[in-house]
């Protein structure tokens, strides 16, 4: 086995070109569109049309800023329209009674965040007005948030939508979507290696010695891990010193985490090994599975932004996922282990029945 | 020392091998001819415990290696049909790695690789990358991989395709010497008849899967004791003439190539006077006839009825 795992290094460092390059385009994607963005809230431009007194728009914009999530800034619709055409504001909200606009300049990914976001608060808010209504004179919104503080039943949920508030961290999202999604094409690419041995005849050289199936085997598995492994921790630990994002305190959690989503990507690439079993079909097919999965996994934009329910069902089926949701777990809502327990053990299991299923499809084909 | 037993191979409903019945005694060096698709690297492959066979069996000093390959994996040497090197690494770091496999390391692992490369002459470009060397060199370094671990047992699978003649008379000379100075045992497959003739005292002849002949090469060619092979060269093909030719009745095959008409027919059969009359009705001009004695090449063509190459 350690002779089969060196040789790949060696092979490596002849030839590092091309997995060298997913590592520095993570880097780059990652550097140049996070530097667009600075960390603090994204202020947000409003204005009120006819139908909403000045008053209760100003009412509205204070409980949308009760969140934290935006600034948003009332203004009059004149100077709004101009900050937009200017192109100094690439969107803009426009307040109606009970309902909203998106002013869109250009087609912008915040859009996406701030939909989600009006979307909840305006039916929380529009809930609370129905019940006030209805049962005049009781202090319902004061009720309520007494009772959300203090629940009567507590019930915990860990699954991906969680009861988490929804937390968007621009730099996070970029990071750890680019890393998961580019590693997944330095791991297949690197454990590609097992097919071409298998076209190219050195594979029976291996067969023929007294080195083990088995041993052949590991030892590829486990240079495909270190890469993939080597690369994604690589990537973090520059951006968390060089570049101070904020990762969190537990960095710990975040090293085991990649190490089984690692593992779950490493016995992917061994399923799909298992089916596609020619080096120029995985070349083509490689690419749209790790653009697929990064896509309704939630690498490119948070899951939370996805709305259909047969993307997300799909997504519980990708190890992309609860990679992303364990890291976000860490860096962003701190969750307890138990809490994590949840994706991690999921991406075991992935990785469990992928590589058990591979291996069984890769090993059928040789007779 | 090693035997098959009506050895079968069939993918996917399509039988590669059938009925392959051969044997090899030690110090022997031995021919699997045949021509391309014959089933040559599919029966290779079963011997050499790669591929496990459909059905039949094969046996190393008696004992079945199917299910038990180690010891025959010990003592056999596999030369492959394709190139199966890193192309990226030298051949000396090739040669390393797989000394490294068969449990070589420190002297001896260095011992081996500098014998195998000064085997295959390769010794002073040891330390140049595979991927740029010309396609006799990787077939020669694709020899010495297999020679690491000093085997018995020595299985060629047509290891002088495409190469240039210098590179091939290189290699069958070295396989010669292995065989006659070392005493190794040797199988090789060629589908270039005259490099069998040159080197093997027997020979198997596979064609469609099945071995159609075999025996040392005299006894194959006593096959066509009773038969002369005519030889008609002419300037071009004259298709009418071949076509009148093969009406007679005592040719029992004829070829037609670029260069000329082979006959072969029953010896003393007094045709060339009629061969002559046929010409001149076709105006066809004879550049030289001669009668043959048999080579391994005709008595193919006389058991299949076609040419080893087209
Ligand atoms: N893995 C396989 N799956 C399906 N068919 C195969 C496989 N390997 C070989 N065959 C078929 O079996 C037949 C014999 O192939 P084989 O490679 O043994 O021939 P060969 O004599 O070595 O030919 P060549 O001179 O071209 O190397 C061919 O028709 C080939 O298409
Ligand atoms: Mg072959």
């Amino acid at each position: 086995m350690k002779s089969v795992f060196l040789l790949q290094w060696q092979r490596f460092r002849r030839a590092p070109v091309m997995m060298l390059s997913f590592l520095i385009m993570t880097i780059i994607f990652v550097a140049l569109l996070a530097g667009n963005n600075p960390a603090e809230r994204p202020a947000i431009l409003a204005y009120a049309d006819d139908s909403l007194p000045e008053s209760e728009a100003e009412d509205w914009v204070a409980s949308l800023n009760k969140a934290e999530e935006f600034n948003f800034q009332l203004m009059s619709e004149k100077d709004v329209r101009e900050a937009v055409a200017a192109g100094d504001a690439p969107l803009a909200l426009r307040l109606m009674d009970g309902n909203y606009r998106i002013v869109l300049a250009a087609d912008d990914m915040g859009r996406f965040v701030l939909e989600a976001f009006l979307n909840r608060k305006y039916r929380e808010e529009l809930r609370f007005q129905q019940v006030e209504q209805q049962i005049a004179g009781s202090d319902i919104r004061t009720e309520v948030a007494g009772l959300m503080e203090e629940p009567p039943l507590q019930v915990t949920t860990t699954t991906l939508e969680g009861t988490e508030e929804f937390q968007y961290d621009n730099q996070l999202q970029l990071l750890f979507g680019m890393t998961l999604f580019f590693s997944v094409y330095t791991i297949m690419f690197s454990l590609m290696k097992i097919v071409e041995e298998k076209k190219y005849g050195t594979w029976n050289r291996l067969i023929l010695s007294p080195v083990g199936k088995w041993e052949i085997y590991l030892g590829h598995l486990a240079y495909s891990f270190a890469i993939g492994y080597f690369q994604i921790v690589t990537i973090f630990i520059l951006f968390k010193y060089a570049f101070h994002f904020d990762v969190g305190d537990r960095f710990g959690a975040i090293l085991l985490i990649i190490a089984c989503y690692t593992f779950a990507i490493v016995a992917l690439s061994m399923l799909v090994m298992g089916l596609v079993s020619r080096p120029q079909q995985l070349q083509a097919v490689v690419p749209i599975i790790a653009t697929g999965m990064a896509m309704i996994g939630g690498a490119f934009w948070p899951i939370e932004l996805v709305n259909s329910n047969m993307l997300l069902a799909i997504s519980k089926i990708l190890p992309i996922t609860y990679g992303l949701d364990a890291l976000k777990g860490v860096a962003i809502y701190d969750r307890s282990w138990q809490e994590l327990s949840e994706p991690i053990s999921i991406l075991l299991l992935i990785g469990v029945v992928c590589m058990g299923i591979g291996i069984n499809l890769m090993e059928r084909r040789t007779y | 020392m090693l035997e098959t037993e009506e050895l079968k191979k069939v993918f996917k409903g399509k039988t590669a091998v059938e009925g392959a019945s051969l044997y090899l005694d030690k110090g022997e060096s031995v021919g699997l001819l045949g021509p391309n698709g014959a089933g040559k690297s599919t029966t290779i492959s079963m011997i050499s415990t790669l591929l496990k066979p459909t059905s039949g069996d094969v046996r190393l000093n008696g004992k079945s290696i199917i299910k038990n390959p180690s010891e025959m994996r010990r003592i056999l040497g596999v030369v492959p049909q394709e190139i199966a090197l890193y192309g990226e690494l030298t051949a000396y770091e090739n040669l390393k790695f797989f000394g490294r496999i068969y449990g070589l390391s420190g002297k001896a692992l260095e011992g081996a690789i500098q014998r195998s490369l000064e085997l295959v002459g390769l010794a002073e470009r040891q330390k140049e990358i595979v991927k740029t060397y010309s396609g006799g060199m990787k077939r020669r370094i694709n020899i010495a991989a297999a020679m690491m671990h000093e085997p018995e047992i020595i299985i060629m699978d047509e290891p002088t395709v495409g190469i240039d003649p210098q590179s091939r008379s290189h290699i069958l000379e070295m396989v010669r010497q292995l065989n006659h100075e070392k005493g190794l045992t040797v199988l090789y497959t060629s589908h270039y008849m005259e490099e069998v003739e040159r080197l093997c005292d027997r020979v198997y002849i596979m064609d469609h899967g099945k071995i159609i002949a075999s025996g040392t090469k005299e006894e194959l060619k006593s096959i066509l004791s009773s038969e002369e092979t005519v030889w008609i060269e002419l300037d071009r093909p004259y298709p009418a003439f071949f076509k009148d030719l093969q009406s007679f009745k005592v040719i029992k095959q004829a070829v037609e190539t670029e260069k000329g008409i082979k006959l072969i027919l029953p010896k003393g059969s007094r045709i060339l006077g009629e061969v002559f009359q046929a010409s001149e009705r076709h105006q066809v001009e004879i550049i030289n006839v001669n009668v043959q004695k048999p080579s391994l090449e005709d008595v193919f063509l006389h058991l299949t009825g076609r040419k080893l190459r087209d």
